[in-house]
């Protein structure tokens, strides 16, 4: 892979800690939903290939997977999936009404329910990034997408011939509910190779404060 | 994998920790005594707000920018703080912490305080590097799983035994679905009440390569109080090298008496087929003694016959006799050369060559053979190697089995030649006598005839066995074929089948020789000159040679033994026609600087170079320099006498020569010369008949009854052919041979003989000896001549 947009390791531990503070945010935009403890993993980072991703995900998942897809356009662009089993959609569905609905309603809102969740995780986490980055971002409407992990990432049609994915690796978990996800960032090559630099910048001004 | 935020912790773990507060408002941070201790600072300080950098104060050079960043995180939003990291002590010793804290927020979510707790961890990262050296040197993985998570806990070495991508935790399907139906779970989803160890072992199919591998699991089950709640706590590890030979040695001692039993078998087949070859072995050198014997007495009878011929002219009834006494000697010698060839001594004269091709051209003498009623195929491999063999005997032995072959099918059915290349390997020859094993050609000649009864299959090889009925056949075909084919180096197989056919396979060993192509170029007579030859040689026996040769041809010949020697020869200014020069000479002058200054002196002499190799002065670029005449070494008589015509044709003709020229030219070519002919043969009959013959013919004949005698005379004097009998009392025939030549290097050899030529032994020097087959003739004597003199080289 392109050794222009590899991280190394102080910049993975810097993008680690910037991506912890955006699902930081996430779960306490989840919690006030579910009314629920919501715990998260401390993500682990890498930037692998697109074939790599499905694998990672593919190995671990054996069924059909759910994943809210939103694009996001800024210093850098790309696409953000957030990732989870398809047996789980309804049961996340299911947490966030608050175990309010029946089963007939359930698969009624289930569409509308995964947009918004999905919305509010990967929002609060990108906008989050973007802040810490000291950039913005526009993001657009979210897609609900069903496929197996192939699928998930072939989607992106843009993207060269497996493109290089950031893929971030962070169980999510609803307390009792037993709900858990992923969530991946699709990026080209012009955008890591910004997101490097503004990580560096990010290090910089974080190293750079306390001496 | 997920934060333990149980307020409890905090309080279980204060006695053995350290903790912190960090006001975010303020930029303050509170530590207590623990942490004082660990980080090496006073304690009075744990009283007192210090300053927020007092939490880098002992962090590690290397872990230092790491932290820095994730408590920015934590500054920043961040909920969850779980690191490990090095401190260093004012006494220099460094120890690994695990830093665990969380965010305290604000009604705003905004963070107000970073809290946590600070634990010694140096001696749980030791045992772990220890852990992990240990499982990846043993490739021994490791997990743990808590009953009713969905997750299991494993070492990175766990994952590549799985041809898993690395993770610390993988859900339970992802592990136990690579296991092969039937083998159960690897990763048990119930346990039993009294269970208490995990073992087993699994066929699974690794994720990355699909190979399937067995692992063994290894464990225990740790119950820990709580009503049915438990741990399963254990390792795996690769076994499919033992699975493999556990498996290996059930089917060998499954097994063990059928190998027991064909090895037994196969030694039997052994001793047998040694047994067969070492009978062959003796009936060969018996028949081959018979015929040499046979062959003297009928070379004896024959002279006579032929020398009587001119004694009972006029009376027919004698001349009758007389004719067929002859046809009967005739007779008899075509049956001690067919025991000869069974007996490994026929003469043979191998030549490098593709057998596709020779046995495609013997298609129409086979199918005249045959007769309609038998089809053949030919089949012949792409690629074939070549081999070394007599082409006149391969094409014996192929008429042989062809007419075998009729005979079997009764004139019908199919006959199919194979032809192709075939390894026997060193099991194939351990079973079979006399066979090395290698590279071979293999014809393999089939018929769709009755078959060979098994009992008798082993002696059809042996002279005088036969099944056809008496008057057809000799039994002496399949036994021509055996003693060719083991003459050749090479081995033959036959395989039948009562009722369904036979197959014969002939191995010829192979060659990495190219194929010998046959060219005439030298054909055509002798022709000789008048003009006058200067012979550069520095090797004494060649020059000798050259010499005699060349003024044979009735060339004047001067001589030089190196190039300084040729120079003072030109500067006497005697008339010269031809420089015959070596290309590689001794001294100073190179024999190129010879030509140069033999064209400058006299324009009109020609300049012919010999050499044995052609990598030298006068060929550059893999050819000849312009105008250069090049006589490769070895070169025959003709190849001689045609060179000097057509270099001296080239030159022109000077005036002063051309009468000469004209002179040569008129002269009677092609008349066979008179030789001084040696006979050595200790058969009294023989040699009389033999001396005779040669007499009649026009040579000068001495005679010797044995080498003493005839090394006498080659001391005395010389001889241009030397006929020797090979089996002389005393020294041998083709010893006296190699120490004529040695005496007089121009004589041509011909050795006389009832078995063929001697098949080793023979030095380089006698490789192209003629060889004179008893019985001889009038003409067999008149062919030898000649071919010893046209294909013998000069030395």
């Amino acid at each position: 892979m392109n050794p222009e947009i590899l991280l190394d390791e102080l910049e993975r531990d810097a993008l680690t800690e910037i991506v912890n503070i955006g699902v930081s945010r996430a779960a306490a935009n989840l919690r006030k939903m579910v009314g629920q403890q919501v715990l998260l993993s401390v993500p682990s980072i890498d930037i692998v290939s697109q074939t790599r991703a499905a694998r990672l995900i593919g190995e671990r998942e054996v069924s059909k997977l759910v994943a809210v897809r939103q694009d996001f356009k800024g210093a850098f662009s790309g696409r953000a999936l957030l990732i989870f089993p398809h047996e789980k959609s309804l049961e996340l569905v299911r947490a966030v009404t608050r175990d309010e609905l029946n089963a007939a309603e359930l698969v009624e809102m289930e569409h509308e329910a995964l947009t918004e969740t999905g919305n509010i995780i990967l929002n609060s986490c990108l906008a989050t990034m973007a802040n810490m980055l000291r950039q913005s971002l526009t993001m657009t409407i979210p897609v609900v997408i069903r496929g197996d992990s192939a699928t998930l990432f072939e989607v992106w049609r843009d993207a060269p011939a497996d493109a290089p994915v950031l893929f971030l690796y962070i169980d999510f978990t609803v307390r009792d509910r037993n709900i858990s996800g992923y969530i991946a960032m699709l990026m080209n090559i012009p955008s890591l190779v910004a997101v490097k630099e503004l990580i560096a910048a990010f290090i910089e001004r974080v190293v750079g404060s306390d001496d | 994998m997920t934060e333990d935020r149980n307020p409890l912790d905090h309080a279980i773990a204060a006695a053995a920790s350290g903790s912190w507060e960090w006001d975010i408002g303020l930029d303050r941070l509170w530590i207590d005594e623990r942490f004082a201790e660990l980080y090496g600072l006073d304690a009075t300080q744990t009283r007192t707000p210090l300053p927020t950098s007092t939490f880098f104060l002992r962090i590690h050079r290397d872990d230092k920018t790491r932290m820095r960043i994730a408590v920015a995180g934590m500054l920043g939003g961040s909920e969850n703080f779980s690191k490990e990291f090095r401190i260093q002590v004012p006494d220099g010793s460094i120890r690994w912490m695990h830093g665990r804290g969380q965010t305290i927020l604000g009604v705003k979510d905004e963070p107000l305080r970073f809290t946590g707790l600070l634990v010694d961890v140096t001696d749980r990262k030791r045992a772990e590097e220890r852990l992990r050296i240990a499982q990846k040197a043993g490739g021994i993985g490791a997990f743990e799983y808590i009953d009713g998570f969905a997750a299991v806990t494993v070492s990175e070495e766990f994952c590549r035994l799985l041809g898993l991508l690395p993770a610390p935790a993988l859900p339970v399907p992802t592990i136990n679905r690579l296991v092969t139906q039937g083998y159960g779970p690897l990763i048990p989803e119930q346990i039993g009440d009294e269970d208490a160890e995990l073992a087993g072992e699994f066929l699974v199919t690794r994720s990355d390569d699909a190979q399937p591998r067995w692992i063994a699991r290894r464990g225990e089950i740790i119950r820990e109080g709580t009503a049915g709640g438990y741990r399963l706590v254990g390792v795996i590890y690769d076994i499919s090298a033992a699975k493999a030979a556990e498996r290996e040695l059930r089917e060998l001692n499954e097994t063990l008496e059928d190998r027991v039993q064909s090895e037994i078998d196969e030694r039997l087949g052994a001793q047998a087929a040694l047994r067969q070859s070492q009978k062959m072995e003796a009936v060969g050198q018996l028949t081959g003694g018979v015929a040499h014997d046979f062959n003297n007495v009928l070379q004896v009878i024959g002279g006579n016959l032929q020398l009587l011929a001119g004694d009972v002219a006029g009376n027919l009834r004698a001349q009758q006799r007389l004719q067929t006494a002859t046809a009967a000697v005739a007779r008899g010698s075509r049956l001690a050369s067919q025991l000869l060839a069974f007996g490994r001594r026929q003469p043979l004269a191998p030549k490098v060559i593709n057998l596709g091709r020779l046995i495609r051209g013997v298609d129409d003498m086979l199918r005249r053979a045959l007769g309609e009623g038998v089809e053949i195929e030919t089949i012949i491999s792409g690629g074939l190697w070549n081999t070394l063999v007599d082409v006149v005997q391969v094409e014996n032995a192929l008429l042989n089995l062809a007419i075998n072959a009729r005979d079997a099918m009764d004139g019908q059915g199919n006959l199919t030649i194979e032809v192709g290349n075939a390894f026997l390997d060193d099991r194939y020859a351990a079973r079979h006598a006399q066979v090395d094993p290698g590279q071979y050609v293999v014809i393999a000649v089939t018929d769709t005839g009755c078959g060979i009864p098994a009992e008798i299959i082993e002696q059809v090889f042996e002279p005088f066995f036969t099944t056809k009925p008496e008057g057809q056949g000799t039994g002496l075909g399949l036994s021509m074929v055996y003693g060719f084919v083991k003459q050749s180096g090479g081995h033959v197989k036959i395989y039948s089948e009562f009722g369904q056919g036979t197959t014969v396979r002939i191995y010829l060993p192979r060659t990495r020789e190219l194929e010998d192509v046959e060219v005439d170029t030298e054909a055509g007579p002798i022709t000789g000159g008048t003009e006058t030859v200067l012979v550069v040689e520095d090797d004494e026996q060649v020059r000798g040679t050259v010499i005699d040769l060349i003024s044979e041809l009735g060339y004047r010949v001067l001589k030089a033994k190196d190039v300084q020697s040729a120079l003072a020869v030109l500067e006497t200014g005697i008339s010269i026609d031809l420089i015959f020069t070596d290309v590689v000479m001794p001294g100073q002058v190179r024999s190129t600087e010879l030509a140069r200054q033999a064209r400058e002196r006299l324009p009109n002499a020609a300049v012919l170079f010999t050499s044995g190799y052609t990598e030298n002065s006068i060929v550059h670029g893999g050819r000849l320099d312009e105008g250069v005449e090049l006589l490769s070494k070895p070169y025959t008589r003709e190849a001689l006498a045609q060179k000097i015509r057509q270099v001296l044709r080239k030159r022109g003709l000077p005036a002063s020569s051309a009468a000469r020229q004209q002179a040569a030219a008129t002269e009677p070519t092609g008349s066979p010369l008179r030789m001084r002919v040696l006979l050595v043969e200790d058969e009294l009959m023989i040699r009389l008949s033999t001396v005779d013959i040669l007499e009649k013919l026009g040579h000068a004949v001495s005679e010797a009854a044995n080498a003493t005698q005839a090394l006498e005379l080659l001391n005395k004097d010389t001889f241009d052919v030397i006929i020797a009998d090979v089996s002389l009392p005393g020294m041998r025939g083709d010893e006296l041979a190699a120490r004529a030549i040695s005496l007089q290097p121009q004589l041509r050899v011909i050795f006389a003989t009832g078995y063929g030529l001697p098949p080793t032994g023979a030095q380089d020097a006698l490789r192209r000896a003629v060889t004179l087959q008893k019985p001889y003739g009038e003409h067999n004597i008149v062919d030898a001549l000649k071919t010893a003199t046209s294909v013998q080289p000069l030395q």
